[in-house]
């Protein structure tokens, strides 16, 4: 039993795309621009030469926020969506009706359709494959080249996790919702 | 010995529950009767329009087992396509035909007792048609059978309104029966039950748009209520159609009084409908919320908002309000124009709601900033949607058929 969370240090991240291709390829994520579990979120960068606004060209790595609250499962009618025992929000694939009301519910655009299954997918923490296997980093942490990501359990006061969010201001995307996500940016 | 008594009570229930069904009036009629009508240039109109109708929902259906989901423009940003908005549609007639038939078999206004069994029918062919079309909406519709049964998520409002509406749709059938047998008693039991899960499970439908946290321009109390209200608005809308097909547009004195106090009513309706709007527009526009007032701003630039307010609102309003609804033809006319501008109401509110992108960052190289979302229906989309319609029609066609949907003499 654990409650999982990621701190995402996301001013390195670098656009590289790695992370992107670890998931697909860790977990069996359907090929396609518009199946995604994770992504990069860019931003042009603003203003006129000279005069650019280099601060502008963020980069905003995001996937499932695996909210405390998460409007996706609220909305469930068949509870498909749920939290597991390590509060992952998670899709059980056999009891999911493609209603698509989660994904019309999450603020965060982080679901899509699966067209092997018919069914909605979205990150879970590598729960299937790493996570299942024993390890305890996911594959989009594994990856990465600058280190953007940390993943662990936020119970424990001795995780790296919990260490970062002590010791680093951070925020959490659309907080005023009160879904309560377990991602955290690192400012 | 105790047994015994056992299976004779049994088998007397079940020879009543036999008797009750077998004693239901209805037309013994064969086929030939059933497709038998009178040759007007009109009815043939109808009958080619609506056998149009059906080769589409043939046709669509085929395409939809050819290439499922595929088939439809849905997208990742857009999931809820034209299809819901058809089934809300149905849904909504559905809802007002049964606070329609209610006045008079429910809430005992005799001048509006004579339209009670057309319209309790009419409410049960147009959520029959609504079900058509969303189970092929629906990725699993089996699995949301099972499920929604063996793991119900009480925390959803599509759990409530599918539930409620399949309750509704049993007290619908059963007052419906009543009706036909002429036990007024009892009708008025089921068609008052009926009605409160009706209304029930239709503000849950508009709570499946107002209970969005993350969509300002549905999120609130608005659309709960406001479905509740246009369902009134659409009911009336059909009752002047089908009455105006029933009796040729030339309405005896005692339906005319009927039509003329529905025109009062729906003027009365339209008038709280165009005020909610206007303030729901001010509201969402004023202060500049994010997320909120620029989508207000583009549904008020977009032709099928417009399309929305002249048909259902501003046209029938004007009309009704030239006489003060003494003109049943021209309300009939004024009623197929107002559910075309009902029909855009909920395509409005399905696609307005997905309009803002949640994310509004690049994920793909040379991807444009995203802006809008765009949603254009498919053709699948389209013909399976028509072909809601012409069930829709066939089967209160055949129910004009089969059963007496006039009021019976005795009442």
């Amino acid at each position: 039993m654990a409650r999982y969370g990621m701190a995402l240090d996301y001013k390195n991240c670098i656009n590289c795309k790695a992370c992107e291709v670890a998931c697909k390829e860790e977990n069996g994520v359907e090929m396609g621009a518009e199946k995604h579990r994770i992504w990069v979120g860019a931003n042009d960068v603003k203003g006129e030469w000279p005069l650019l606004d280099i601060a502008s060209a963020a980069f905003l790595p995001s996937q499932c926020q695996h909210c405390e609250e998460a409007p996706c499962q609220e909305v469930c009618p068949t509870n498909a969506t749920y939290y597991d025992e390590n509060g992952v929000v998670r899709v059980n694939t056999d009891q999911c009706i493609l209603c698509s009301y989660c994904m019309v519910a999450c603020p965060y655009d982080a679901r899509f359709v699966d067209d092997r299954t018919m069914t909605v997918d979205k990150c879970n923490f590598c729960s299937d494959t790493r996570l299942a296997r024993g390890e305890t980093t996911t594959a989009c942490q594994n990856t990465c080249p600058t280190k953007v990501r940390t993943f662990g359990d936020l119970d424990d006061p001795e995780s790296e996790i919990s260490e970062l969010l002590r010791t680093r201001e951070h925020f959490s995307l659309k907080a005023h919702l009160g879904t309560k996500p377990k991602l955290y940016y690192l400012t | 010995m105790a047994e015994t008594v056992e299976k004779t009570e049994e088998t007397g229930i079940i020879a009543k529950a036999k008797e009750f069904v077998v004693t239901i009036p209805y037309n013994k009629i064969g086929m030939k009767e059933l497709l038998d009508f009178e040759k007007t240039p009109r009815n043939k109109l109808v009958a080619v329009i609506t056998l149009a109708l059906l080769a589409l929902f043939v046709v669509g259906l085929a395409l939809f087992f050819m290439h499922g989901h595929h088939a439809y423009n849905v997208t990742k940003e857009h999931p809820w396509g034209l299809l819901l908005a058809v089934y809300i549609f149905f849904v909504v007639s559905s809802t007002g035909l049964c606070i329609i038939g209610s006045l008079g078999d429910v809430f005992g206004f005799k001048d509006y007792m004579l339209i009670s069994k057309r319209a309790i029918f009419g409410s049960i062919v147009t959520i029959l048609a609504g079900f058509a079309v969303i189970a092929v909406e629906i990725g699993h519709p089996i699995t949301m059978l099972i499920y929604n049964v063996l793991t119900p998520g009480l925390t959803s409002a599509i759990w409530w309104m599918g539930t409620l509406y399949g309750i509704y749709l049993t007290f619908m059938i059963i007052e419906f029966v009543f009706l036909l047998k002429g036990d007024m008693r009892k009708a008025k039991i089921f068609g008052l039950t009926g009605l409160l899960v009706g209304l029930a499970a239709h503000s849950n439908l508009g709570s499946v748009f107002g209970f969005l946290n993350a969509r300002p321009i549905a999120n609130g109390v608005f659309y709960p209520t406001y479905f509740i209200l246009t369902a009134f608005i659409t009911g009336i809308f059909i009752a002047y159609i089908i009455m105006g097909f029933r009796y040729n547009l030339d309405f005896p004195e005692k339906v005319k009084t009927m039509l003329t106090g529905l025109a009062k009513i729906q003027a009365l309706l339209l008038s709280i409908l165009i005020f909610f709007i206007i303030w729901k527009m001010f509201t969402d526009i004023y202060g500049g919320m994010p997320n909120r007032s620029e989508v207000a701003i583009h549904i008020l630039g977009s032709w099928t908002f417009w399309a929305e307010v002249i048909l259902a609102m501003l046209i029938p309003l004007y009309l009704i309000l030239k006489d003060m609804g003494k003109s049943p033809v021209v309300l009939f006319w004024a009623s197929l124009s107002g559910m075309v501008g009902i029909f855009f109401m909920r395509y409005n509110l399905v696609h307005d709601s997905q309009l803002k992108p949640l994310q509004m960052m690049k994920t793909t190289e040379y991807q444009l900033t995203p802006e809008w979302v765009h949603y254009f229906p498919s053709g699948t989309e389209m013909m399976i949607s028509l072909g809601g319609l012409g069930l829709c029609i066939a089967m209160y066609y055949a129910g004009t058929k089969f059963f007496n949907l006039d009021e019976d003499e005795h009442h």
